[in-house]
């Protein structure tokens, strides 16, 4: 865990939505990225590398791809994406390792 | 698969640069598409909070004053198509007989791929923090210093309970007096240049500099800001390692006085960026190598063309100079085009260009001061041999030396692609962004030539990582 946490003085944001994260409920504001989310709940390992040493985002601009999680929508496939980029929505699930291929 | 789309002029990129080339295509009457992967406009200095949310004085401070005027003045346009949220995968050759240029977008809500034909592209993409490896920089909390600036920008979210910055660029000051604001705690600001060095860079162009007077007020103000605040700030101080088991729990930096470590969640790397030009790269128009922290630059003529008829350039993509420098490269980009497209009158389009070249003129000296004064180069610290160089493929420095080392038995001339295809540095999602400076610089240490000496990786498509099963969902070309 860190020391991290969403700025609340003069900032006004919309009603949380609950993210599925790794299975798990996480409470986030829509419009934020998933990142952020992930970053705001004090969450710094992101993956592990091939050594099964932990890894975290670095830029948060889309660059780097340390933040690739997979992320599904509903019904909809899982797919791949740069967590830094997708924006928080209801019905979101998010998991930071593969699915189970069914 | 959707149907191809077809516009006078696409532009990669909605920061301060693209921006300012789509407000000159618009008011020429030219169709225009703005393509950026992030979820609003404005890149990377003007990171706008999500949509439904309501910040009190949102970058209020002088220094972001023009890129906002610039920002209310394009979010009013309604006459284009602004495409957030999109990622360019690359940029190829267009139709056969019409010419142009065919981009291939990945929607990145949606998925798939989908192509955009446009008469002319202008690509500007910006830039991103210089990577640099250390012992322990691939530890869970350590991050670039624009990480950083762009979740207190954006969500609004602190990263970090006790935030150390360390590198060589000013912009340093800046952040941290934004993660103050914020309620943020600085554990320490170290720059590793020494202050006379600084000095030094100053002191020479004072004069043309002055010019440019606001920054280095801003600066000096945020100096004494800091102090008053009790945050250390340190020169000649340079980082050594990161600590931590799961997640970084603090760093080591060596200077005269000996080693400090520093207990903190976050610690931000800030050595200045490297031009954002994959995709100028891919298509074939000629860069040179960035001075400074390095990167590819692509080349130019003063109206802002690149090599290849047809395609520009405009902001960090044909050099990092600064928000200011890239608004005003934008205009030149976009004023050109209409002049080429022959929706501008030629002599009205050459008046407006010479006077926003004499604008970027005079913004020269400070852009040129800057970039000494913040040079990381002699400042660079050493990865061990463990050190992983490449982040995505797990490459360590021993690895990469290896590979160098039979790359230098075939071949005098090896670039950084023969380096990749034995060690697999640069094969990872991030298409080699991160380590490719690295790559370069330790190919020229080691063969004894300068970093613009050595190639490159070859720029492939597509710039952004896609599953195949998306890829595939590609329209084939129009013939
Ligand atoms: C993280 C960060 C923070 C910064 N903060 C400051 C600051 O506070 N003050 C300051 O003076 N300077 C800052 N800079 C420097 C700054 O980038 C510039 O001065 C200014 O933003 C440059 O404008 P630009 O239009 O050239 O690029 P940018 O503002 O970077 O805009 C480029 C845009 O292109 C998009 N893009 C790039 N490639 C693709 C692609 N393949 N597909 C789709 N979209 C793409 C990006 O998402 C981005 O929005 C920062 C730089 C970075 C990297
Ligand atoms: S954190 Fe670098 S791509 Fe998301």
């Amino acid at each position: 865990m860190s020391g991290a946490r969403r700025i609340e003085e003069g900032v006004r944001r919309p009603d949380r939505v609950t993210l599925r994260l790794d299975g798990a409920d996480l409470a986030a504001c829509p419009g934020e990225s998933v990142l952020a989310a992930l970053v705001a709940s004090g969450a710094r390992r992101l993956r592990d590398d091939r050594e099964g040493t932990a890894r975290g985002a670095f830029c948060n601009m889309g660059t780097c791809s340390e933040c690739t999680v997979w992320v599904r929508k509903g019904a909809a496939a899982w797919v791949r994406r740069r967590a830094c980029l997708v924006p928080v929505e209801a019905d979101l699930c998010v998991l930071t390792h593969a699915p189970e291929a069914t | 698969m959707n149907a191809s789309m077809s516009y006078d002029v696409a532009i990669v990129g909605g920061g301060p640069a693209g921006m300012a080339a789509a407000e000159r295509t618009i008011g020429a009457g030219l169709s225009t598409c703005l393509i950026d992967e992030q979820p609003r406009l404005g890149g990377q200095i003007l990171r706008q909070p999500p949509p439904g949310f309501a910040v009190t004085g949102w970058q209020s401070g002088r220094l972001y004053r023009a890129a906002r005027a610039l920002l209310a003045r394009v979010e009013r346009l309604d006459a284009f198509d602004f495409r957030a949220g999109h990622a360019v995968l690359g940029v190829g050759a267009g139709h056969a007989e019409e010419g142009g240029f065919a981009l291939s977008v990945q929607p990145l809500a949606t998925g798939g791929v989908e192509r955009i034909d446009a008469r002319r592209v202008i690509v500007a993409g910006g830039c991103y923090d210089m990577p640099v490896a250390f012992p322990g920089w691939t530890l869970p909390g350590v991050m670039s210093a624009g990480a950083v600036q762009t979740l207190l920008k954006s969500p609004q979210v602190l990263p970090g309970g006790r935030i150390a910055l360390f590198g060589t660029h000013p912009l340093m000051i800046v952040l941290a007096e934004q993660i103050l604001a914020a309620g943020g705690e600085v554990a320490g600001v170290h720059f590793a240049q020494p202050r006379r060095a600084m000095l030094a860079a100053l002191g020479p162009r004072l004069p043309g500099v002055l010019r440019a007077w606001r920054p280095l007020l801003e600066g000096a103000r945020g100096l004494a800001n800091l102090r008053q605040a009790g945050v250390p700030v340190h020169f000649g101080s340079a980082i050594v390692r990161a600590e931590g088991g799961d997640a970084l729990e603090a760093i080591t930096l060596l200077r005269a006085g000996g080693r400090e470590r520093v207990a903190c969640d976050v610690a931000a790397m800030c050595y200045g960026f490297l031009p954002q030009s994959d995709l100028v790269r891919q298509v074939g128009a000629a860069v040179r190598w960035a001075p400074g922290p390095g990167g590819w630059e692509t080349l130019c003529d003063e109206g802002m063309r690149s090599s290849l008829p047809g395609l520009y350039v405009a902001g960090e993509t044909a050099g990092v100079a600064g928000s200011d420098v890239a608004m005003l490269r934008g205009a030149l980009a976009g004023v050109t085009l209409a002049c080429d497209a022959g929706a501008l009158d030629e002599v009205e389009g050459a008046r407006v260009a010479a006077a926003l070249r004499a604008r970027i003129a005079r913004l020269a000296p400070f852009t040129a001061m800057l970039r000494e004064l913040a040079d990381p180069q002699a400042y660079l610290p050493e990865p061990e041999l463990e050190t992983l160089v490449c982040r995505c493929e797990d490459v360590s420095a021993r690895a990469l030396d290896a590979a160098i080392a039979a790359c230098a038995e075939g071949d005098d001339g090896f670039g950084a692609s023969a380096v990749k295809l034995r060690c697999r540095a640069g094969m990872g999602l991030c298409q080699g962004r991160s380590c490719e400076h690295a790559v370069i610089r330790r190919i020229a240490r080691a063969s004894g030539r300068e970093a613009a000496q050595v190639a490159g990786f070859t720029a492939r498509f597509p710039a952004r990582a896609v599953p195949i099963a998306e890829l595939l969902e590609r329209d084939a070309p129009a013939r």
